[in-house]
């Protein structure tokens, strides 16, 4: 039997670093499907009860941030600014904490420039600094509207470009299923922006579109072996399911390891940066992307995979062969060798009895009408 | 592909990549630190109301020269949009900066009261007889009873204008005190008086200029101001202004008038437009005492464009402005009074003052924590790929050269400015580029796994690994270019950066990683299997064997 070669069996490093693992993705996408689905029901009932909380880039407003001292803290802050006749009832008023200097972030609505210039000495003299160590920031909410319209706008038009480019370089199945995988990601990023109350700044939209990117990029990657493995079985009764079985086991060392590649310097720029040099500017887009590139690389194997095996179930072709899907060994066999499973065309010809009934132990090979390709006769 | 081609290939990439790198280096061309890693003022603003393109062209000009006269060191003016966008790294002041920004591109019309040429070849520094003649006009007494004296010809910065480099300029009538431009009606709407281009021996003011001890403002509509003009020829003392660029409609032109260049433009009706232009026309025609010198300075934020001479009191319809122009100066001075008949109006958006001690602890935090990214990442591809992690190295190398390359040299020509979000976006590219490997390597194993020879496996695994990485990098610049051209802000400085990594990760594949590896796996020293990381043993079994 051909299994003879496969029986002997490596531990499961050695079968992942060789490609040769054989997990039914397909039979347990429904508890990735749900596991997704819970997260994206507790974003979107976070986005609704309690929405997102915008930085004064998009909703406009001035803040300013001042180093902090044992006698000078949040409420001198406040007193400071309400001092100085600025409504501080919806004031924002936070303590950030960088390596082991803080400071403190007033953060309110539109001001004109002589407040701001009269509160930024005020709290300059208050809390014993320069002038210039307290840094001012103001956007008019006009335009941080219209920045967020951009944005917006930006993310629209790349979306219909990019559905029309899959759609045109593989097929719309695999656009709809990329796109889905793609806003499943950027939403449940946005959700721990939501759910935990951090700030939304210029920096995170950079982060989500990061997100974004990465998110596509290696679900087309893994859409990339999918076709591949569909031209490759085209020319046998194999399914879907096993297809994208097959293709997600073959890429799965190659997704583990461009995750980590590319979640190994953001772990580094979280780590390191924020937290041992205390830039905190990169805290939050690195917490941002270190959350969505993982997400990005689960949902190409988890979400954008099954789903798009489903949607292509619907193909006349691939029909019939729905339910029918190959675990264990066979998977295995299919995975390592990349051509059809004996043991299971053998069990699907008693099942149907459709053709000559091939006796039980005939090769795999022999089952194919017509071998399908030149390249494994030369293998042989 | 022969194995020459291949050696030329990879050759001609690294003499060009490293070829540039050596030009930036010695040409000390460096990238320039956004405002978020240095520290500094951003002002952003967008214009309200009506504008045409000419004015905020203009308005940014302004800007530019502002912000350079002030020496600001490496200063960032970007326009996104309508949005302008000024980074000014080290300045702290941020109610300067504001002040510094806000130009609107408006033309004042004012009579010339005295005016002198600037003549700098000849350092000649007048003595103290001929210092205090401002007065042989009678006209400028007003201000000649509180100032102190200084001789035009030995300064050539004036307070509030702008400092320039007196050069020698190709207007031929420029040793002469005389204007070398005229204003007529325009030939197509009358038929009326031609002047000359030269008029001489008429208006010549004296020689010297006398200037107050506190300066007005010289963008000051009502004050009396003391400018230059704009290649800093010319001197002159100007009375209030009479009118605006708004006199005019929105349609000046060069032409050439009469067989020379000059400007053409018609006058909006009523009493804001032709009756104004009139009413000042008539007294620099007059030459009364509040334009004595007849002429009519066109002055665009405190520099004077052009002070032709005003050969008829009254105009109808339009305006002739003629004299020794070149094409180009014609142009410039339409633009000036397009973008003065319809003014635009900035307002500020958002100003922000990033502290510079954050700014360089951000950096440090960047540079620190990305280089450590990077090692683990390469630490990674050594474990995992062995002695094929090399060509990861040298690619990811390569492709920082080129980066730094092209950053080094924007950064200089462009004035483009490496931001914190470009940072993190570089260190995120990295993961992408050492994705193009990983696809690479496994398709690699694959071929080899399959019974294929190294030399095979490295030609069929690369041609479908290419086409997976353009697949994806397709997307990614699709993303990158979309979000550049839509969106400000460090959401467009991303994106660029973005879209420079993924181009670099296209060329080292093609350019680097491809000649390498097939010449790798042609040559007899590398063909032991184990180098790739390849497990012979893993041949596998087929499906009939």
């Amino acid at each position: 039997m051909s299994d003879t070669r496969i029986a002997k069996r490596r531990g499961l490093l050695g079968r992942l670093y060789h490609g040769e693992t054989a997990i039914d993705f397909y039979g347990r996408r429904r508890y990735g499907f749900l596991f997704s689905g819970i997260l994206v029901i507790v974003t979107l009932v976070s986005l609704l009860t309690s929405g997102l909380n915008l930085g004064i880039d998009f909703e406009g407003g001035v803040a300013w941030q001042v180093p902090a001292s044992s006698t000078f803290g949040t409420d001198e802050a406040r007193a400071v600014v309400e001092e100085n006749g600025v409504e501080v009832a919806n004031a924002k008023v936070q303590t950030l904490k960088s390596g082991d200097v803080e400071s403190i972030r007033i953060q309110v609505g539109d001001q004109t420039t002589e407040v701001r210039s009269a509160v930024q000495a005020a709290l300059a003299e208050a809390a014993g600094v320069d002038v210039n160590d307290v840094s001012v920031s103001s956007v008019s909410s006009s335009w941080g509207r219209s920045i967020t319209e951009k944005a917006v706008r930006a993310l629209v038009v790349f979306l219909v470009l990019v559905s029309i480019y899959i759609a045109w370089r593989f097929e719309w199945r695999m656009a709809v299923a990329a796109i889905a995988a793609m806003l499943h990601d950027v939403l449940i990023s946005v959700g721990i922006y939501s759910v935990f109350r951090f700030e939304v700044t210029p920096a995170t939209v950079v982060a989500f579109l990061t997100i974004l990117g990465f998110s596509l990029y290696d679900t087309i990657v893994v859409f990339d072996k999918v076709q591949d493995n569909i031209e490759r079985f085209a020319a046998t009764r194999t399914g879907m399911a096993d297809i994208t079985n097959v293709s997600m086991n073959q890429v799965l060392m190659r997704s583990l390891n461009t995750s980590l590649a590319a979640v190994l310097p953001v772990i580094s720029l979280l780590v390191l940066g924020s937290g041992v040099f205390g830039a905190v500017a990169l805290r939050e887009f690195a917490v941002a992307l270190l959350v969505g590139l993982s997400i990005g690389s689960y949902s190409s194997i988890f979400v954008a995979s099954p789903l798009l095996a489903v949607l292509k179930e619907r193909e006349p072709r691939f029909k019939n062969l729905r339910g029918l899907h190959s675990t264990g060994p066979e998977l295995e066999h299919m995975v390592v060798t990349g051509t059809s499973s004996g043991l299971k065309n053998v069990r699907r010809q008693v099942q149907a009895d459709e053709q000559t009934a091939p006796s039980a132990n005939v090769t795999p090979g022999a089952l194919l009408t017509h071998p399908p390709r030149p390249r494994k006769k030369r293998r042989r | 592909m022969t194995r020459r081609r291949l050696a030329l290939t990879l050759f001609g990439l690294l003499v060009v990549v490293f070829g540039s790198l050596a030009g930036n280096l010695v040409a000390g061309n460096e990238p320039s630190l956004g405002l978020d890693l240095q520290g500094g003022v951003s002002v952003t603003q967008e214009p309200v109301g009506d504008y045409n393109s000419e004015s905020l062209d203009l308005a940014v000009e302004r800007i530019r020269e502002r912000v350079d006269s002030l020496g600001v060191a490496e200063p960032e003016i970007i326009r996104q949009g309508d949005a302008i966008v000024v980074n000014l790294p080290g300045v702290d002041n941020q109610d300067e900066a504001i002040k510094l920004v806000q130009v609107t591109g408006a033309v004042l019309l004012r009579p010339v009261l005295l005016s002198q040429v600037i003549d700098t070849a000849d350092s000649v520094v007048d003595d103290g007889s001929s210092t205090t003649t401002a007065a042989t006009d009678g006209e400028a007494t007003s201000t000649t009873s509180t100032t102190s004296t200084m001789a035009a010809t030995s300064s050539t910065t004036l307070p509030g204008g702008p400092s320039r480099p007196a050069a020698v300029t190709t207007l031929p009538t420029e040793t002469t005190t005389t204007p070398d431009t005229s204003v007529v009606e325009a030939s197509s709407t009358t038929t009326s008086v031609v002047t000359t281009d030269a008029p001489t021996g008429t208006e010549a003011p004296t020689t010297d200029v006398t200037l107050p001890a506190d300066m007005p403002d010289p963008t000051d509509p009502s004050a009396t101001v003391f400018v230059q003009n704009a290649d800093g020829t010319e001197f002159y003392q100007l009375g209030p202004a009479f009118a605006t660029g708004e006199v005019f409609n929105n349609d000046a032109q060069a032409d050439i008038i009469s067989g020379g260049w000059g400007v053409r433009v018609t006058l909006r009706g009523g009493a804001t437009g032709a009756d104004l232009w009139n009413s000042g026309a008539a007294r620099c025609f007059a030459k009364d005492a509040s334009c004595p010198s007849g002429r009519m300075a066109i002055v665009l934020d405190g520099v004077v464009q052009s002070a032709p001479s005003v050969n008829q009191p009254s105009f109808t319809g339009g305006v002739d402005i003629t004299g020794s122009f070149s094409e180009g100066e014609a142009k410039d001075l339409a633009r000036v009074l397009k973008s003065g008949a319809l003014p635009v109006r900035l307002q500020v958006q958002a100003v922000q003052t990033v502290s510079p001690t954050l700014g360089s602890d951000s950096l440090r935090a960047a540079i620190i924590s990305g280089l450590i990214g990077v090692a683990l990442v390469l630490l990674f591809m050594l474990l995992y790929y062995r002695s094929l992690a090399a060509i990861v190295v040298v690619g990811l190398l390569i492709s920082g050269v080129i980066q730094w390359n092209v950053i080094s040299l924007l950064s200089s020509t462009n004035g483009l400015a490496l931001s914190l979000a470009g940072i993190a976006g570089i260190i995120v590219s990295i993961g992408v580029t050492v994705d193009s490997y990983v696809v690479f390597f496994e398709k690699l194993k694959d071929e080899v796994k399959s019974g294929r020879t190294l030399r095979n496996s490295a030609e069929r695994g690369f041609k479908s690994a290419w086409r997976t990485i353009l697949a994806a990098d397709i997307v990614s610049l699709l993303g990158a270019f979309t979000l550049w051209y839509l969106s400000v802000g460090s959401v467009r400085g991303f994106a660029f950066f973005l879209g420079l990594s993924t181009l670099c990760d296209m060329i080292v594949a093609w350019f680097f990683t491809r000649p390498t590896m097939l010449l790798l796996a042609r040559s007899e020293f590398i063909a032991r299997r184990r180098v790739f990381g390849v497990d012979s043993s893993a041949l596998a079994p087929g499906g009939a064997a």
